[in-house]
């Protein structure tokens, strides 16, 4: 037979908004953030948290969205890919990727520019060494990866600059 | 006779026309669709490789809360198949199941996890029959037929002579082999074996499928080919065309493995049954395991040379495992198969490609269909006759480089060969010349592609506030098609490119646009694009002269202005759209559907570095020198290189879609391992622009070719280190070792 899964509250802080849903204990915080905020900007690819698609970052730490229960990012602060731009401002990454070409049909780019964001916001002078190491755990199958690495380290000069 | 003289768009770089919408979150995959009532649909697989199905019993799956429907073969119309071209695909198993993973029982639910719950409760008796896995087994006379009435399919290319696994048999070619075999001094037989690979693209197969209120057919899909997809949705589903419409969506990668219709018939199936909307998204699993990779192949080489290197004759014949049914190709064979020698003057040539039925995952179109495999045994056995004669390799590959005047291994004779320009082009970038290192090899491929034809529309609409829209029916994928679009009918009209913005049309808009695939997108867009843009501007400038009262052959366009040339007098275009009351539309109907009279040629270089102790393999860098003629986007072009050379080196290196006994083994992406940033080497770009392309533009193709030498490169690489050739791809740090253990004893 089966049972009805027990339901709990989550409240959270979304890109600086306070949220709240009710949703099953077995919701991935991928599933809470795309159907139940409706913020489909992050993506669910491989599921096993191994692609990065589905990157966020929970309380200042990379997290795979898709094997994070909802229910453990109670209380927790996250950021996604909907909160890099800032009053019609895109983030520096972000224009960096669109002028150096850093993807083509986008489905990895959330989790590449969430991760990247990270990447600068903690070493903000990375050696192009360290941002492919940083990068790896982000697959992308259209760009051979060299105008994403491009537009990260380029990203790096124009803040310096 | 009104051509702007100053390029504005065209052969700068361009950023994406939908770049905002990808880097913000907003673009709109159909999984990211949210519309009222939706359901979702899941699907039950086969358990077993090859089983009769005994019983199906659903009824507890139907008791779920939740769940609106449960749908098995028995519920289907007899025969419910699909294909691209040859229809042998069941929407759901009738009777016999064929390989593990094939969709035996579907659920539709409130959500995702009922779904699963209600599949778990589905209980189906198989009883199981024996199975083929090993295409050389299957084309055994003898062998089990695994499709008894493939005689009665739809869409055989060739009839069938009696019931066979082996459903397509293609052959190409020139000369006589049996007679160039006979002159050359040498022959030489060598056998490759290239692995099953995935597509990989980030975003799973994902459709929505709803029945609006006067009964059309919606349909959402990740699928870049809508108007074929209608047809074979359509004929599958037994609707008329009219009654369907697929809707554009943003699609997250294609590969050449986003053009069938997987299961959007069994997500209409569902709809009809719930009267609900409903949605498909497969798990990553679900891809790795069931949706259409590339083929695996072993190819039988038998090269006839002299000892001065020269090539008489070359003979390959391709077992291609296409797996359990062989729907997912559009020709229901792999054309691209007959490149292998395509760079290649060889007077005598045979490519026999077959396609086999077996008990595996069904395969697809991948980036080049049949062309990685096909240039990975002719651009090895090249190196291997050049060892065998003792000759250096790239000396061998010079003595028989296509040539102008010269008709190539297939007997196609193009115009402004550029192959050995290519060549030379690769081997300067590479530093072929440089010394090398201990353990340090450098080994080259070349292959050549010429640009498909095909049909496309675009509108392009001036706008009273000064706007340009123009409208498409080309579905992209990712490749870029909408900026090459936008430059097109920017450079036409003086603007730059991003005044330009894009639409696209859904498929009750135009009568057919054959989709992208086989690089056709950029020769037949650029024709639209501008001719779209051209008409517009001339019923502009005829709109303007009637209402400034100028005289039309006195009057230009440039930019947001239009110019009377005999005072310089000029006048916003904008403000003559609004006087006159409706936007200005320029139309183009393009079908350019025959052989290009010009190929591209790709000619690269890898150097790598073995570790003789390990056998481990670095690849240090790859140089690649593309034909391109005139390039649009060289961003957009870069970016279609690179990431066909980082699908290359996966496949060179690293991705094999693993089966045990028919099971994939390798189904996910923590075990089918695909480049990452951190594998990628230096990777050096050449462009060797010329005026050889083909439309306004002098275009060229770049999709396939990059991806389609990069694995002969390596191999050729790594013998060139260390005197061990790997005929089996990919190839690992373990069949490295093993070979330089065999070398050493």
């Amino acid at each position: 037979m089966t049972t009805e899964p027990r339901s709990v509250n989550v409240r959270l802080t979304v890109n600086g908004t306070p949220r709240e849903a009710a949703v099953p204990v077995y919701r991935t915080l991928v599933d809470l953030l795309r159907y139940d905020l409706g913020l489909t900007g992050t993506k669910e690819a491989c599921g096993v948290g191994v692609c990065g698609a589905c990157t966020v970052v929970v309380n200042g730490n990379l997290t795979a969205s898709c094997i994070t229960l909802a229910f453990k990012a109670d209380g927790a602060t996250v950021e996604t890919v909907e909160g890099m731009a800032r009053d019609g401002e895109l983030h520096p990454l972000q224009a960096s990727f669109i002028e150096h070409g850093g993807f083509q049909c986008g489905a990895c780019t959330p989790g590449q520019l969430v991760a990247a964001k990270a990447l600068l916001d903690s070493n903000p002078e990375p050696t192009e060494d360290e941002v492919r190491r940083w990068m790896s755990g982000n697959l992308c199958r259209c760009t051979g990866y060299a105008q994403i690495l491009d537009a990260i380290v380029k990203a790096t000069a124009a803040r310096e600059a | 006779m009104t051509s702007p003289t100053v390029i504005h768009s065209v052969g700068l770089p361009a950023p994406r026309a939908d770049a905002i919408g990808k880097v913000t979150g907003g673009a709109t995959y159909t999984a990211d669709l949210r519309l009222p009532g939706t359901v979702w649909g899941k699907v039950l697989r086969s358990p077993y490789p090859h089983a009769r199905i005994a019983g199906i019993d659903t009824s507890a799956a139907r008791q779920v809360p939740g769940v609106h429907a449960v749908l098995t073969g028995d519920d289907l119309p007899p025969n419910t198949r699909f294909g691209r071209r040859i229809v042998d695909v069941p929407v759901l198993a009738q009777g016999i199941v064929r390989f593990i993973g094939e969709p035996v029982a579907a659920v539709a639910a409130d959500d995702e996890d009922i779904a699963q719950r209600a599949l778990d409760l589905i209980e189906v008796e198989y009883e199981e029959l024996p199975a083929i896995f090993d295409a050389l087994e299957a084309i055994e006379p003898g062998a089990t037929l695994l499709h008894p009435d493939v005689m009665n399919y739809t869409g055989l290319p060739a009839p069938l002579e009696r019931p066979s696994n082996v459903v397509t048999r293609t052959v190409w070619g020139t000369g006589d082999v049996d007679q160039g075999f006979r002159q050359a001094e040498w022959t030489f037989d060598y056998t490759f074996t290239i692995p099953t690979v995935h597509q990989a693209y980030i975003e799973p197969h994902s459709c929505l499928v709803r029945i609006d209120e006067a009964g059309r057919v919606q349909v959402w899909a990740s699928n870049k080919a809508p108007y074929n997809l209608r047809q074979q949705v359509a004929a599958c589903i037994g609707l008329p065309l009219e009654r369907i419409r697929i809707n554009p969506v943003t699609i997250g990668g294609d590969f050449g493995g986003k053009g069938s219709p997987m299961f959007i018939p069994l997500a209409y199936f569902l709809a009809k049954a719930t009267a609900r909307t409903v949605r498909i998204v497969l798990a990553y699993a679900e891809e790795l395991t069931s949706a259409n990779p590339r083929h695996p192949c072993v190819a039988q080489v038998r090269v006839g040379a002299n000892r001065d290197g020269t090539i008489v004759a070359y003979q390959a014949r391709l077992v291609f495992n296409s797996g359990a049914y062989a729907g997912f190709k559009p020709a229901g064979f792999l054309p691209g198969a007959q490149h292998g020698g395509g760079a290649y003057h060889v007077p005598h040539c045979k490519v026999e490609a077959l396609g086999v039925y077996t008990n595996r995952v069904p395969c697809g179109h991948m980036r080049g269909p049949g062309e990685p495999q096909s240039i990975f045994a002719f651009e090895s056995a090249v190196d291997r006759v050049a060892r065998d004669l003792g000759l250096p390799p790239l000396e061998v590959r010079r003595k028989n480089l296509l040539r102008d005047g010269e008709t190539n291994s297939l007997g196609h004779r193009y115009q402004d060969i550029r192959a050995e320009d290519t060549l030379n082009a690769a081997l300067e970038a590479a530093g072929w010349d440089a010394p090398k290192g201990k353990n340090v090899g450098r080994g080259v491929a070349i292959c050549e592609r010429a640009p498909g034809g095909g049909e496309t529309h675009a509108n392009v609409t001036l706008h009273a506030d000064g706007s340009v829209v123009l409208h498409t029916s080309i579905f992209e994928q990712g490749s870029g098609s909408y900026t090459t679009l936008q430059q097109v009918a920017a450079e036409e009209l003086g603007l730059p490119h991003d005044a330009v913005r894009v639409e696209v049309w859904d498929t009750d808009a135009v009568p057919f646009d054959t989709g992208v695939g086989g690089s056709r997108v950029t020769r037949v867009a650029t024709q639209a694009g501008a001719g779209a843009a051209q008409q517009a501007r001339d019923l502009l400038l005829q709109r303007a002269a009637q209402t400034l009262g100028w005289p039309r052959e006195q009057l230009t366009l440039a930019g947001t202005r239009i110019r009377r040339n005999d005072t310089g007098e000029t006048h916003s275009w904008a403000d003559v759209i609004a006087k006159t009351g409706s936007p200005v539309v320029g139309g183009a109907s393009i079908k350019d559907m025959g052989p290009a009279p010009v190929t591209g040629f790709t000619a690269q270089v890898a150097e790598v570095e073995v570790d003789p102790e390990t056998g481990a393999v670095k690849l240090r860098r790859i140089a690649s020198a593309h034909d391109v003629g005139r390039v649009v986007n060289p961003m957009g072009i870069r970016g279609q290189i690179y990431g066909g050379i980082a699908q290359g080196v996966g496949y060179g290196m690293m991705e094999e879609l693993r089966m045990d006994d028919g099971r994939v083994t390798t189904a996910s992406f923590a075990d089918y391992k695909i480049p990452t940033m951190a594998d990628m080497p230096e990777v050096r770009i050449v462009l060797l622009e010329s005026e050889s392309g083909v439309g306004p533009y002098h275009v060229k193709g770049i999709g396939e070719n990059p991806n389609a030498p990069t694995a002969a490169a390596i191999a050729n690489a790594v013998e060139d280190a260390v005197g061990v050739r790997i005929d089996d791809l990919p190839i690992t740090a373990e069949k490295v070792y093993r070979a330089l253990r065999a070398k050493r004893q």
